[in-house]
């Protein structure tokens, strides 16, 4: 906050000059250009906080934040209950069931690409991905409706739809993130590195596992973090197999929610405080977001000097 | 040639330029005379293009360039406060290293500078590049492909045609920074007769690594040395090339110039 | 020892070559199974350019399509100018420090937000505040903000690609900084911008969660001004399969779903293919014949 000051001495410096100069006047649209970005992060905050806001007083953090009881009132908004806490649980699960199969699928993926594959296979491989990460959710989700859910049926002799099922899809959803991320940072180590333990007579596993990884880390990691993100944030997919459920699931068969499928199920027909209190599941993703960005942000920096 | 006759129509005075915290070159002073060619020679790193870019002010571009003393053109301080560094840079025009021919045609390369000052006059632009690409030499080869893209010529003909360019906005002095270390050796003698000629209407200042060049196409030499790893670039020596180049009286200046002749 | 290594090396080449493979197996099962069930119906024209039905079987999803082609083409004019004015103020004014760093950390934020947060957002502003009621309009600037950070990027890269060299030597023919922009930058930049605008497009043609809520999701005719109600695909094909209002709803979602996956698909192979191209010509020059 000290150096407030002279910031804004040499801001007020830009305006005044900016109607004078053609120069200062170009770039000061330019800038407003570059502040589209600030602005829209400002007024996406503002207003998902300001919609949620009469949820959070009416209700208290409590009873939204951290309550299962979930009885939405259609026709008398005031009368229901909006506790999300299963929902974020439900986040969580499909998160970490997609997390347990996309991490070593993608990972693995990036170091076939980068190291084990032939260059013609990996540049299949690479193109796969690239196409993957460009199916439309919503086909992902269908994908998954007609041939996942009547699998898993089959298979558990439960409905299908639920936890395992909105996982499976997430992981499509989050290995292309995963791999395209991880086979980038193990790109970007020196080749000395690989050779360095190749002279040594390791063997090509052994430099992989004891060398390559281990150096990579910081950027795996980040890999995996902006993978989670898409698997968190993910809405469409999951919401047609997860069953829509507003059950605390305990079992990876059971139907449940999880905090974007229930905004995208309900906001149709959700007014008043239902439909604030959705917002306010919007305002749990959005921090959600931004912690998983400053998270990344500190192993980045972490990673820099190094 | 008249020695008494000789202008000077730049001055550099007690000039020190800086990188950040890294001093480039230290208290240059140097005179730049009117139509004849100046060369600045020494071994890569000694700050030669650094100085010769200090002379349009296009380090000003680079982020965290300081300078300190002077240069004057027609006696005019350009680093005084509030100079225009754009006009400044109409009346010191350059030539890099590589031929950098804009991605549009040779007509429109040649006709940028001077649409730049609100020429629009078909008639005129015309005369103009015709003008312009005769005095570099040009115009034979590339009259009937005026349309065609800059960039299809060969290397020697885009580093001519990048003269042509400077010519076109008229400037009073040419820099020239290393022209012609990117083409053959045939392109290189086209360009030096060419400086030969231009040197009856233009001053010009020509950094070179390449020791022959500078003894051919020059009339004055100035030497230019790092001492140590770290150290500022400054001038050594400075003189007639002829002097500079049989009876040099820097015992640095002969070790450099007979180590790279012999 | 030796041999024990040996071994290991050999079974962890093995599984490393299954978990590629896997990638690929799961690609091409989703595209066989999609198309499979949907190819015929997608380019059967009764379908393509029939229009749809709200209660009854045999509808099509004429203006569905015609809906996502000008939402992607609303959503590129609004957020192409503001792109290439951030890209040009990151690349050829910011200073390092403090406000180009926050920008930068606000353009990472937006790429990690989920769709379904700006979907909300644009229903608060356009649709509800703005009380410009559900319409293509709302749905291209959410789209336009979610896809500022991705457009932003790829233009910036298509600007760092212009030589230095030609910024000097536009400078020392006595252009200012923002005549050297207009007259070399940007045109020498612009085929690049070109080509790497088509990618986002497939991905703003894919969008379902963004949209649902602020475009609308059901239309029977055509939409003709930004300010009518539209119903993008993705979003439709949603639609279809969770209110399943139609007796043919199966048949019509195998159908959208085709159609949408071979329209991103055809938008990837040509961003590929326009990319290869201007590489060809910027990295290796006009002059090899």
């Amino acid at each position: 906050m000290s150096t407030g000051a002279p910031e804004a001495a040499v801001k007020t410096r830009a305006w005044a000059g900016a109607f004078t100069d053609r120069e200062n006047y170009v770039k000061l649209v330019m800038l407003t250009c570059a502040s589209v970005a600030i602005l829209a992060i400002i007024l996406i905050f503002l207003f998902i906080f300001r919609e949620s806001l009469p949820a959070i007083r009416d209700l208290g953090v409590r009873n939204l934040f951290f309550s299962t009881d979930w009885r939405p009132n259609v026709s008398d908004p005031t009368a229901g209950n909006y506790g999300m806490l299963t929902f974020i649980w439900g986040t969580l699960l499909t998160t970490f069931g997609a997390m347990l199969l996309s991490v070593p699928l993608g990972i693995g993926a990036a170091v076939f690409i980068d190291q084990v594959a032939p260059d013609r296979m990996a540049r299949v491989v690479r193109r796969g991905i690239e196409l993957l990460a460009g199916i439309p959710s919503v086909v992902i989700g269908w994908f998954g409706l007609i041939l996942l859910v009547p699998a898993i049926a089959r298979a558990t002799g439960t409905s299908g739809y639920g936890v395992a099922a909105a996982s499976l899809v997430l992981v499509v959803m989050a290995l292309p993130t995963i791999t395209t991320l991880s086979a980038e940072t193990l790109k970007s180590l020196p080749i000395e590195l690989k050779e360095a333990s190749v002279a040594m007579g390791a063997t090509r596993w052994q430099t992989i596992y004891k060398v390559l990884l281990p150096s990579a880390r910081e950027g795996l990691l980040i890999a995996v973090i902006l993978g989670m993100g898409r698997a968190i944030g993910e809405t469409m997919a999951v919401q047609m197999v997860i069953g829509n459920a507003r059950a605390f699931a305990l079992s990876p068969f059971a139907r449940t929610s999880t905090l974007t499928t229930r905004i995208v199920t309900d906001t149709g027909e959700a007014s008043g405080i239902f439909r604030s209190a959705l917002f306010a599941q919007a305002l749990v993703l959005l921090l959600i977001a931004m912690v998983l960005i400053i998270l990344i942000r500190v192993i980045s920096r972490k990673r820099e000097p190094a | 040639m008249t020695e008494e006759a000789l202008e000077n129509k730049m001055q550099i005075k007690n000039l020190s330029m800086y990188y950040t915290d890294f001093k480039a070159i230290e208290d240059v002073t140097l005179d730049v005379p009117a139509r004849r060619i100046t060369a600045l020679i020494g071994p890569s790193g000694c700050g030669k293009s650094t100085l010769v870019r200090c002379l349009n002010r296009m380090n000003d571009l680079i982020e965290g360039v300081r300078t300190e003393g002077q240069v004057e053109l027609d006696g005019e301080n350009i680093y005084q406060p509030g100079f225009d560094t754009i006009g400044l840079r109409r009346r010191v025009g350059m030539v890099f290293q590589r031929p950098n021919p804009f991605p549009k045609s040779i007509y429109e390369n040649v006709a940028y500078g001077p649409k730049l000052v609100g020429i629009k006059d078909k008639e005129k632009l015309d005369f103009i590049v015709e003008d312009s690409l005769k005095k570099a030499a040009l115009w034979h080869e590339v009259k009937t492909i005026l349309r065609e893209s800059g960039q299809n010529l060969s290397g020697g003909q885009q580093q001519r045609l990048c003269i042509a360019r400077v010519i076109a906005v008229q400037p009073e002095v040419i820099l020239f920074d290393e022209p012609c270390s990117a083409i053959d050796p045939v392109a290189t003698q086209l360009i030096e007769d060419l400086m030969a000629e231009l040197k009856e209407n233009f001053t010009m200042v020509i950094v070179t690594h390449n020791m022959q060049q500078a003894a051919r196409v020059s009339d004055f030499t100035a030497f230019m040395l790092v001492q140590e790893q770290g150290e500022p670039g400054r001038l050594i020596e400075y003189g007639d090339t002829n002097t500079m180049f049989t009876n040099p009286t820097d015992e640095r200046t002969e070790r450099y110039i007979t180590g790279r002749f012999g | 020892m030796k041999g024990k290594g040996a071994r290991a090396d050999k079974a962890a080449t093995a599984v490393f070559w299954a978990l590629g493979l896997i990638t690929i197996v799961i690609l091409a099962f989703i595209i066989i199974e999609i198309l499979a069930r949907g190819l015929l119906t997608a380019i059967n024209p009764k379908f393509l350019f029939g229009k749809p039905e709200a209660m009854k079987a045999g509808g099509g999803i004429f203006p569905m399509v015609v809906s996502s082609l000008y939402l992607a083409a609303l959503t590129i004019l609004i957020s192409l100018p503001i792109a290439i004015g951030a890209a040009i103020y990151m690349s050829e004014y910011a200073k390092k420090g403090r406000l180009s760093n926050f920008i930068r950390f606000c353009l990472d934020s937006l790429a990690t937000l989920p769709s379904i947060v700006f979907g909300l957002f644009g229903l608060a502003l356009f649709v509800v505040y703005f009380r410009w009621s559900y319409c293509l309009l709302a749905g291209a600037f959410t789209l336009a903000i979610l896809n500022l950070p991705i457009l932003l990027r790829s233009t910036e890269e298509a600007i760092k690609l212009v030589p230095n060299t030609y910024r000097e030597a536009s400078m020392c023919l006595g252009a200012s900084k923002w005549t050297t922009i207009r007259q070399v930058v940007i045109p020498t930049a612009l085929p690049g911008i070109m080509t790497s605008t088509i990618l986002p497009i497939g991905r703003i043609m894919g969008e379902s969660a963004a949209i649902v809520y602020t475009t609308g999701l059901f239309i029977r005719n055509i939409p003709v001004s930004p300010f009518d109600t539209a119903a993008p695909l993705a979003g439709y094909i949603w639609y279809a399969q969770s209110e399943a209002l139609v007796p043919d709803y199966r048949q019509i979602v195998n159908g959208g779903a085709a159609l949408l996956l071979i329209i991103v698909f055809a938008i990837y192979f040509l961003a590929r293919w326009a990319g290869n191209r201007y590489q060809q010509t910027k990295l290796l020059g006009p002059k090899m014949k």
